[in-house]
Parts: structure tokens; sequence; C-alpha cells
């Protein structure tokens, strides 16, 4: 049963000419116009066609827009909404997800009287919907394109209808001229435009039809249009197995058919959607047989073999549907709509051998792209560094991630386990380039950072101590440092980064390192030349030149500004420094341009955190916690001060490295940690997507406000923990194995008295308590559970040869708990532990001595938790700098709830 | 994902009430064998398929056995059998025993989709029990009908009556084909075919049609068929590691369809749309490893996915790393090259570096940035490569990455090796 059309279909067909399909007296509504595909594609299809989208719907988004060039398409809730609101059409696009299509149809056809042509771009419609769009649409006169497609255009009206005909940018491909298009393919239809351009044929109405098992609109009535418009000299069409549609087509004008999938052949089962196999009576072999049979010829048209004939030609790639069709149409005393525009040999737009030798035919030399991609290409040989892609980052992150199986974090696709073996400086590299850089480049980093920790005089270091000496956590003494070093502080710096990223760039500069590069090369003018010099010397700069000619650092960009003459500024050596460490990561396109014009604020933000985080008293004019400034900037590493800072002596080669595998363990445990997320939420706020109006110093104080005494400072239960089981223990070096104390009984003591506690609790109802630093969520359920991270770090520190009596009291704690039947199994030591052991390690003589109090043990191990986070965070920070979108940490109102 | 059978399919026609033959699993025991001997006269031996397998009975897989020992040789004979029809080669894995229906009359019935009319369509005659191919079109009835009204009654009649049916059997069709549909349209079906039906008479003569076969497709865009409760191993049918890894990652939007066609191949090129997968597929023959459609416009993450799933389980082999589209129109060539890109950077990270050459030939929206993420993945990679746009023939482009593979296995693999570094280069498959 169908409503009666034109022709003599066994169904409805109203299209006439295919001059009909797309015209530019069509309105049309888009179903799910605000859908991800759609408010991509429906503004380009919107202003090619001189705005033929009237309105679109999106339940629940009644009163929103859909920009366009053309200007803003209305959002209504419904279709009803729509024609309501005054708006008519004849044309719907249904961008619906499969499971709504169906209804969408109905919807169209049920509320609007005028409707005439039914667009559906869903992929995946099921069979037993198809059938039911397909009987509303016949009963009601609809003529229906696709599914499953791309949709309509027709290259002389310039109109396209639903779907993406010809990209984003439709009239580059969509030239008119007198072949029509009819393809089983979306992507082809375009691609076989932009062939048949190449040869001087131009396009009348192109029709992706989908393959679907029901395809709507399909070659029978496609044929019997194309009869009927008299624009269209011929046609081409693509078919791929599956369905008799092309069997019972009736062309009276010439066609090439493009017949694909014979090696489907082949296959043992169903693949595609149509689900078509060979075998069946509809493979490609058999419309390769219809097609042969309909055009009288007897084979397959290749450029070596040219069968045809007036009425057409059957080829089997794509490539060879332009030689086809110019040979046929010549058989029909027709030449191409315009002259050729191009040849379809093979032209590299991008090509390296990377040093390996190809032989000829392969060596292919790079030749310049099609206008536009030209330009394109040229531009993006003058663009320095990655541009990353903008995407919401909520809860999400570029620079760190949590393997969840393992539970090891990584920054920049290094674990945290690798990041333990390595010095902060290396650390706060890959932070900030990506890469961990090289002796050179840490030596470079170790002045930069340096130059700003003591902050002798300073309000930096007066806020820092007010804040110290009113109570509060290091966390908040460091925020109000943070707090002081706004951006203007590091203006002139980022200037003199930006100016060298140019004059470089220009001179080609490959390695920032090398001593050979002739630096007439890299000419300025004196304005440029202003800006990074002064007059008289700067004492600033030449403590920094000093520090780097001792530690026999190269950098070109030093060596460039000196032999500018004059008097360098600090901010452009500091700026050169930095350069030169970003550098390769430049080229190598692993960081931005923001990122390495913000490298001197960087450096300053954590030098002086640093410096911030020992007291006043430990500034002098002179020194810094007792090194005098040259050796602070010409000789110790970044590692070195930190640790300086935090344990108030000279830290040895032990506790450097216990303190470098403290900090790295603790950079970043993935973009969920509060911290991280304190961080984000501040570049957030500030919108990342102005990077310039990004406030690096407040995004620390994100940071910093967003650890506390649980998140950071819980280190310390562990260290409480320890300190009460040896409280009273004549222990003098917990480094020392033959330390005199019977551990097991330690041990085995305090696990029976746990025992009996937690037995008593259990009776009593009242609260239990954990041992801190044992057991993990996931490491757990074996006979003997250890934690891997624990694991490693404990081997590394055994190959060296060093012992923590802590460490080993936990490995015996674990083991007693289980064989005094407290615990199942054997908990791991998790590694929480590792960090209270190396900490109370580190500080056991001064604590013993009475040195330090308990309480400022207790800020130590927040403080080294803060030195770690805080290069983590730095990583996050310029990460969703970079990649991050305005407010868009923000959680949406539909997800937050009230409590009473 | 097909059934065929009376083992799975008695259970789909019980749910219409529509009478079937008795059918025993592989499982059964002497004595329910020997007691279906006893009421019907005789049993049917048929090897169990996993999936679609058609042409068993020309095949002479199908055993009849009128007393134990004889069903019992059956069964041994046909539990592990091979059957090869056209390209497929299947195993059988079980018996089943189905009771014998005597009967004059044995009807053929289908309903399909047909792309002539368009419509769901039923196929019958009266002169069942063969294939329908062999049958005088005479007595064929094709019969489209309205999808919303269903196959009715009469429907059925006028198609026994257009097709000459003996009349006694058009009753009894009229009153239970028509249960059927309900099964066919409510179940995700594209066809259901039951040949033969054999009408079964009763004491007075009456005839009752016997479903004795049964074949069915379902669809796999239509979840109705989860409202079955079949066990999932029916259609687990024979996808690898790879293919059901890929296959975890298909969702509306985008196909994610692939096939091995070559494990022994050193071209790995995924592609995106059905048409670039047709042309690559058929020019690189067995030098492809893959063929795949992961369809257009994925998402970065998808995209990513499949990208690392691919080189997981394929790089270390692959000679090209060949990345093949045409002009796309509405797939992000920035997002998805990206995608690729670093899963390619992440792949070397975790395994190293493999010889490799990158072909890409491809256009659509933000083509040259796309490009840009590629070319300086391959040179931090130490990889050379090759980019055509989308003004290069593709068939030329496809050429280009054969006759690249064939000096790579001629000795560039282990050039491009040395220049990595690599001291024994890995040897391509």
């Amino acid at each position: 049963m169908h409503h009666q059309g034109i022709g003599d279909f066994h169904y409805y067909v109203g299209i006439n000419s295919l001059a009909q399909i797309a015209t530019r007296n069509d309105r049309v509504c888009v179903l799910n116009i605000l859908g991800g595909e759609s408010s991509e594609v429906t503004p380009v299809g919107h202003a090619w066609s001189g705005g033929n989208v009237v309105f679109g719907t999106s339940p629940g988004r009644r009163g929103q827009r859909l920009e366009t060039p053309e200007g803003a398409i209305p959002v209504y809730n419904s279709v009803r909404e729509g024609l309501d609101a005054g708006h008519r059409f004849n044309c719907g696009v249904v961008y619906l997800p499969p499971s709504a299509a169906r209804d969408g149809v109905a919807e169209l056809i049920r509320v609007n009287p005028e409707l005439e042509k039914i667009f559906i771009i869903t992929e995946k419609i099921s069979v037993h919907d198809a059938r039911e769009i397909r009987a509303m649409a016949q009963q009601a006169g609809i003529d229906v394109f696709g599914a499953n497609c791309l949709g309509v255009a027709d290259a002389w009206s310039q109109v396209r209808i639903g779907g993406a005909l010809g990209g984003d940018s439709p009239g580059d491909t969509l030239k008119r001229g007198s072949i029509a298009i009819l393809s089983n393919s979306g992507g082809f239809t375009t691609t076989i435009a932009q062939y048949l351009r190449m040869a001087g044929w131009g396009t009348t109405t192109l029709v992706s039809s989908g393959k679907d098992v029901y395809i709507h609109y399909a070659a029978p009535e496609f044929a019997f249009a194309l009869a009927n418009d008299a624009r269209s000299k011929a046609a081409v069409l693509y078919c791929e197995p599956g369905g008799y549609y092309e069997r019972e087509a009736d062309f009276n004008k010439p066609v090439v058919a493009c017949v694909v999938g014979r090696w489907k052949a082949k296959l043992t089962r169903a693949v595609g959607h149509a689900g078509a196999m060979a075998g069946g009576n509809d493979d490609a072999l058999a419309k390769e047989r219809w097609f042969m049979e309909k055009f009288g010829v007897d084979g397959l048209f290749t450029p070596d073999n040219p069968v045809f004939s007036a009425k057409g030609a059957v080829v089997t790639n794509i490539a060879h549907i332009p030689a086809a069709l110019t040979a046929v149409m010549r058989a029909n005393a027709t030449l191409p709509d315009f002259e050729p525009e191009g040849s379809m040999d093979l032209k590299p737009w991008f090509g390296s051998n990377m040093g390996v030798t190809l032989p000829a035919a392969l060596d292919l030399p790079v030749v310049e792209a099609i206008a536009p991609y030209h330009t394109q290409i040229a531009a993006l040989a003058r663009q320095v560094g990655t541009v990353f892609p903008r995407q919401n980052l909520k809860d999400a992150s570029g620079a760190s991630q949590m393997d969840p199986k393992s539970h090891v974090s990584s920054l920049h696709g290094v674990s945290m386990l690798q990041a333990a073996q390595q010095p902060l400086e290396a650390n706060l590299a890959l932070a900030l380039v990506h890469e961990a850089g090289g002796d050179n480049d840490r030596a470079l980093l170790n002045v930069a950072v340096a130059a700003f920790v003591n902050l002798h005089g300073s309000p930096v270091l007066a806020a820092a101590q007010a804040a110290r000496e009113a109570g509060n956590a290091p966390n908040a003494v460091l925020a109000a440092a943070a707090s002081l070093l706004g951006p203007r502080l590091s203006d002139g710096a980022r200037e003199a980064a930006a100016l060298m990223i140019d004059v470089f760039s220009a001179a080609g500069l490959a390695a920032a390192h090398d001593e050979d590069f002739a630096l007439s090369r890299a000419p300025i003018d004196d304005a440029a030349r202003e800006r990074l010099l002064q007059a008289e010397p700067d004492p600033r700069a030449e403590a920094l030149l000093a520090a780097v000619a001792l530690r026999g650092a190269r950098s070109v960009p030093l060596r460039w500004l000196l032999a500018l003459g004059g008097h360098p500024r600090a901010d452009a050596v500091l700026a050169a420094l930095t350069t030169t460490v970003a550098w390769g990561p430049l080229q190598r396109k692993r960081i931005s341009r923001t990122t390495i014009e913000s490298l001197p604020a960087w450096m300053r933000l954590i030098g002086t955190l640093l410096g911030a985080s020992a007291d006043a008293a430990r500034h002098r004019p002179d020194s810094f916690c007792g090194l005098p400034n040259d050796e602070v900037l010409g000789v110790r590493s970044l590692t070195e001060l930190a640790a300086l800072a935090l344990l108030g002596r000279a830290p040895a080669a032990d506790d450097l490295f216990a303190f470098q595998t403290l900090t790295g363990l603790l950079l970043t445990n993935g973009p969920g940690a509060i911290s991280a997320q304190g961080a984000k939420g501040a570049v957030s706020a500030d919108g990342p997507e102005t990077p310039a109006r990004v406030q690096l110093n407040k995004a620390m104080v994100g940071f910093l406000s967003h650890t506390g005494y649980a998140h950071g400072g819980n280190g310390f239960e562990g260290v409480a923990f320890l300190l009460e089981r040896f409280a009273g223990q004549a222990l003098t070096d917990p480094g020392d194995a033959g330390h005199g104390l019977d551990l097991d009984t330690m041990a085995r003591d305090f696990a029976r008295e746990y025992g009996a506690q937690k037995a008593a609790s259990k009776e009593s109802g009242g609260p239990g308590y954990n041992i801190p630093c044992i057991n993990h969520p996931v490491f757990k359920d074996k006979p003997e559970n250890i934690d891997p991270r624990e694991a490693f770090v404990r081997q590394r520190f055994e190959a060296r040869g060093e012992y923590n009596v802590f460490h080993d009291y936990y490995r015996r704690l674990v083991q007693a708990l289980f064989d005094e039947g407290v615990t199942r199994n054997v908990f791991c030591v998790n590694v929480d532990a590792l960090i209270a052991t190396l900490l109370l390690k580190l500080m056991w003589q001064p604590l013993a001595a009475g040195q330090i109090s308990r309480a400022e043990l207790e800020t130590a191990a927040f403080t080294a938790f803060l030195y770690g986070r805080m290069i983590g965070c730095a990583a996050e920070i310029d990460d969703h700098l970079n990649r991050g979108r305005n407010m868009d940490t923000r959680t949406p109102q539909a997800q937050v709830r009230f409590v009473a | 994902m097909q059934i065929t059978g009376m083992l799975y399919g008695s259970q789909l026609l019980d749910f219409v009430d529509f009478p079937r033959a008795e059918v025993l699993g592989p499982d059964a025991d002497e004595e329910a064998i020997k007691a279906m001997i006893e009421r019907h006269g005789s049993v049917f031996v048929k090897p169990v398929f996993k999936g679609g397998v058609g042409k068993k009975g020309k095949a002479g897989l199908l055993g009849r056995a009128r007393d134990l020992k004889s069903a019992l040789t059956e069964k041994e004979r046909l539990y592990f059998v091979e059957h090869r029809h056209g390209n497929q080669v299947a195993k059988a894995n079980g018996v089943t025993f189905e009771g014998a229906v005597p009967a004059e009359h044995e009807v053929y019935f289908s309903l399909s989709v047909s792309t002539e009319f368009r419509a769901p369509t039923l196929t019958l005659t009266h002169c069942g029990g063969m294939d329908i191919e062999e049958v005088d079109e005479k007595h064929i009835a094709r019969v489209p009908f309205d999808a919303l009204t269903g196959m009715k009654a009469f429907v059925v009649a006028n198609a026994l009556i257009d097709i000459g049916a003996p009349s006694e059997i058009i009753s009894p069709l009229v009153q239970q084909l028509p249960k059927l549909w309900e099964l066919y349209h409510n179940f995700g079906m594209t066809v259901l075919e039951l040949n033969p039906i054999r009408m079964r008479p009763d004491r007075r003569g009456r005839l009752t049609p016997v479903a004795c076969d049964f074949k069915c497709g379902f669809d796999r865009d239509d979840s109705r068929w989860h409202r079955l409760n079949l066990p999932p191993h029916l259609f687990a049918a024979d996808y690898s590691d790879f293919e059901q890894e890929i296959n975890q990652l298909r969702t509306h939007q985008g196909q994610s369809d692939v096939y091995v066609i070559n494990d022994k191949g050193t071209i790995l090129a995924p592609t995106f749309g059905g048409g670039a997968n047709s042309l690559v597929t058929e020019m690189l023959g067995d030098d492809a490893i893959i063929s795949s459609d992961f369809g257009g416009n994925p998402p970065y993450e998808k995209m990513k996915s499949v990208a690392a799933i691919c080189f997981d389980h394929w790089l270390a082999q692959s000679n090209v790393l060949f990345v093949i589209g045409g002009k796309s129109n509405n797939t992000d060539i920035f997002e998805t090259f990206r995608a690729m890109a670093d899963a390619l950077r992440e792949h070397f990270s975790r395994h190293g570096p493999t010889p490799l050459f990158v072909v890409i030939g491809r256009g659509g929206p933000n083509l040259v940035r796309g490009m840009a993420v590629f070319r300086d993945t391959c040179e931090a990679l130490g990889l050379p490569y090759r980019f055509f746009g989308f003004d290069s023939a593709m068939s030329e482009v496809v050429d280009y990455a054969r006759e690249v593979n064939e000096w790579m296995k001629a000795g560039g693999r282990e050039q491009i090796a040395t220049r990595l570094g690599l001291e024994a280069p890995a040897k391509a498959a």
C-alpha cells in the first residue's frame, strides 16, 4: 500500500528530475541539530546553500541557537513548536541516534503536512526500523534519502541538504557541470566529484544513497530522474555488493558504473553494512555483469584495456572513472565541461627518507600542494612548536595519568618509578618541556631556579614569614609567597623569550647547545636589541652569567646575547637559559610556544617557593641556608637546594638519593588528585583560551590551597606511627643495619597488642584504627601481598647497599600481623610507607638530638610532599593552559545535588 | 549472526507457539532417543553447526535412523563432521535428534527483505522440502506486504490461492504462519526460513503445519534479539582475538568492522569508510594484513584505541603503515591523524622502534594540520614517509605503498632498522 507517485514503480517516488532533489526553494528542519556531527556540518551546508535551514530540534534545548556564517539557526524542543513559531519547511534531516531515527521520521511525517523529502544521516538503524520508516513514508508520499548516507548536494543551485558532501568547503569540490553521481559511499561521493573535476567534468546533483539493507532512494528512481534532468548528460554510479537495486535501473543516458567489492569473495563471513556476501546473486561480480549487459560491453574498462560503449563503461577502481567517462562521452560526441584542472599523478605533499636510500622510483620529491593547501603548508613551516587542540579537560589531563592496573602514575609518559630515579631538576624539565633533558639542560635549569631562592629583604619572604608565624601549614605559607609573584614580574623575560624564538626559528637553529652555530645567522634590529640590553651592568645578570660559566654550560642564545655587545638584562639572560633548555622539545613539536614563553615565570615560581619554604632567618644577604650565594647559583643542584631547605643541613649522598626518590614518587597522582584539581580549576577559571590572561602564580595558589593536612600532610601519619613504635628505643643511625634492635619482637608485641585492641573495639562497637601505610585496595587477596611500587624502590635501595630500619620494621610488621592471626593474609607494605620511612630516616638524627620538634617534623613531611607535587602541578597547569577550555572544570548543573 | 537447525530454532518457535518437530540435543541419553524413535517411527540425526550453514542435506550430512543402534552410529559419524559450502568451512559440534513427521505436503516458508519491492516479503510454496531455487517459479509466491500492518492472515491466504496450493493446507497455514511475523519482527531478524514445514494430519485428517528445519539471521544493529536470551557463544563464531578487541569498540557512531585478510601480510592499512576499504583491500590483495572499515569521523579516543590495537597485533610484522582514504566530508583529519600518530608514538615508547615506512593518502577537513602531526611523529621516530593529498589518485597511492613494501622486503627493512639503531632487525613475516 503506497501513495501514488510518478513513474511506473512498485512503490511511491515523488522526484521527477534530479533537479528537484536539492533546490534553492527547499526549506529544511534538522532533527538533533545540536548533536556532535550536525553542529559541525550543518553550519557549513547552511551557509553554502544561502541559509536553507529554518530551524532545528533538540528536546529540552528550546531557545538555544546554532551559530552559522549565515546567521544563527533557532532550536526548538520539537517540530511542532517550530511550526507553531511560524516556520515552514518541506525537507527533514535526521541526525538522531539509531534508536530514535524512526520516531523522528514519524514526527516529521505526522506533524508537518507540507513535508516532501526526508534525509536520514543516522547509521546503524535496525532493519526493523528501516522497514517501518519506509512504510510510513510510502503511505504519506514522502521521498526518503539514506539512511546511513551523507545527504545530497546540487552543484548548479549550490545547495546541500543533510550531511556533508563537499566537506568543509563544498565549493572546492562541487563545480557546476554535466555529471550526476549516485554513490553507496558517502566519502567517495565527494572523492569522485573531485576526481571528475580534475579531468574537466563538473557535476549536477550528487546523491549519497547509503548502503543499508533498505536504500530508500536507489538506482531505479535515480535513473528515472536522470532521464528527466536536462542538465545531466551522464551519471557515475558507485556500487557495493548487496541488493538488486542496480539491476532494476533503466538508464537512457550514458553511465560509468564503478563496482567494487570483489575481494569480499574471499571472506568467510559477512563484513560491511548490508552484510552482503559473495556467492549470493547480488555480489560484486553479479553487479558488474548487470551493468555490462546494460552497456553492451564484454569487459571492464581499464586505461590499458579501455572497454566501453556509448551507453557506458564498468570500472572497479574509482581512479579510472574520469578516463572511462571521457571515453564514453567522446563516443557520444561530448567534450568535458571545462579544461582539466590537474592530473591524478602521485604528488607527495610531505616526505622524507630519514637518511635511508630509496630506489629512484620510490624517491618521489615533495611537490607544492594545490591551492589553498600550499599556503597552509607554508604557514606550517613558519609555525614554531606544536599547537594542541583544545578540549574539555575536566578530570582529564594531557600531562599525567594513573595506570588503573598498577596504580603507578606517570607524567608525560614517564612513570613515577622512573621519575624517582631522576634528580628534581630533571623532573622539572620533564614537567615543563616534556623531556628530562641532559646534563647541559640540567645545569642551565639549576642556575635559572637558584637565581630566585634567596629572598632576603623581599616582600615575598616577609609575606611567607608572616603566614608562617600566624600558624599556617606550609601550603598556606607558600601560597602567601606565590600570591606576590604576579605576571608582571615575568613580562620582561617572557618578551625576551618570544623574541629569541622568532630570531632562532628564522635562523633555523637546530640544537641550542651547538658550539658551531654561526651567530651571524641570527640578526636582530636595534629596537629588539634595546629590549635585551641596558646601559649599565645588571648585577643579577652578571651573577647568572658567572654561574653558567662556572658550571661550563653551553647555550647558543646566551652566546648570541653576549655577542650583541652591551650589558644584557637579567630577564634576557634568564630567557636565554630557558629557551636553550626548551629548544629541542620545541623543535620536536613536543611543546608549544606558549610553554616556552612561560618558562622564565616558572623558574621564578619554583625558585621562590623553594626559598619561601625555609624560615626567613635562613635567608641572608650573601647566603641561603648557610650556603654562599655564588655556590647556590654556580655549584648546587636544585635537588641539593631543596634538600637543604627541608633538612636544614647540607645533605649527604644517601640523603640526596632518599630525597630525590621521595619527591619523585610524589610528583603526581593523575588529574583526579585534589591538588591537580585545584591547579586545573584555577587555570580553567582564568580562561586558558586566552593564555596570556592565565596567572600561573594564582594557579599555583590553586594547587597549594588544594593540599592540606589530609592531602599532603597525611604522610605524617606513618611517621607518627613509627615514632610511637620506636619511642624509647636506643636508635642512633636508622641507616645502620647493625642497630641492635630486635625488630621481630617489636613487631610481634605490637601485632598482639593491636590484635587485642581490634578485638576489643569490635566487641564494644567502638571505633578501631587502621595501621597506616599497609594494605592496599588493589594489591590484596594473595597469601603474601606486594605493592609493586614499594618493591621496586626497596630493591633499588638494596642494590645501593642502603638500609632503612623503619622500612625493615614495616616489612616485619605485616608478617607478624599475619603470624599472630590479626590479618587474614600478609598485607602489603604500600607506597605511603616509602614516604614515611624515607622521611623519618632523613630527619631522625636532628629529631633524636632535639634539634627539631615533632611539629617541625610534621611540617617537613608536608613540605616534602609540596616539593614533589609542585612540579607535577606545574605540568598540570601548563597542560591545562595549552589544551583546556574556559571554565571547563565546572560540573554541569544536572550532576550536582542538594543535600538536606 | 545466524542460527540454523532445530536445537535453538525449536526454542524460538516455542516463543510464538508455532508447532515444530520434537528435538533432542547432543546430550540426549539413549533412553530418550529410543523413546523418540518409538513415538515417531524414525528420527533424523543432524549435525549442529554454529552460525549459518546451508545445504547440509545435499552434502549427505543428514542421517535417518529407525533404531537406536543406527541412531548412535549416525551420531558418531556426524558429531564432529566438517562441512564446506562456498568459502565457508564449518565444523560440527554435536548432533540433534529430530522426530520424523509423516506428511503428504511439504511447505517452504521464508520472510526476508526484498530490495526489489523494498518491503518485507513473504516467500511461500507448497512444493517445499527442496531448495527454493529448484522449484518452478509458478508455484512460488513472493508477496511484499506493509511493514506497519505486518504479515496478516489475508496475505498468506491470497498468496496460497495465487499459486494454487491444495485447499486442505490453506486454512491451517493461514492460522499458523502469521505467528512467524511476530517472531521475525519483534526479535530483530532479517531473514527467517522454515523448510520444510510438514503438514501433519491428526486422527481426523486435519492438518497441522510442523516446522522441521529452521534458519534465521539477526540484525547486528537491532538489540531486539537480546530478548531471546540466546547463549552468546552461538554468535562468537570465528573471530580472532584482534577482531574481538576491535569489535568491542563498535558503537553506533562509526563502524568497527575488521577482517584479517592475511595474518602473514606486511602492509597494515587501517582504513575509514567502506569505499576506501573496498578499494584498498581489493588492490593490496595478500599484502594486506587486515581489511577494515572504522567508519567515518571516529572520535579521537576511539581512533586511538583502534590504532593501538592494530599496532599491538600487527606493527612488528608490518613493512608499511598505510593510511588511506578519499577526500573526506566531515572526518576531521587532524583528530584522526593525531590519534593514530599518538598511538604510534606510544607504541614505540612501550615496545621500542620497529622498521616501518609510512604512506598516507588522504583529503578532508584540517588535512594539512593532520599531515603535519603525522610528519612530526615520523620525524621524531625516525621513520621515512610520503604523504599524498587527494589530488593523487588513490589507486596510484596504493600502488606506491605496494612498491614500498616490495623494496622493504628486498633489503629496505634492514636499512631502516640500521638507521633506527636496531642491531638485529626484526624480520617481517
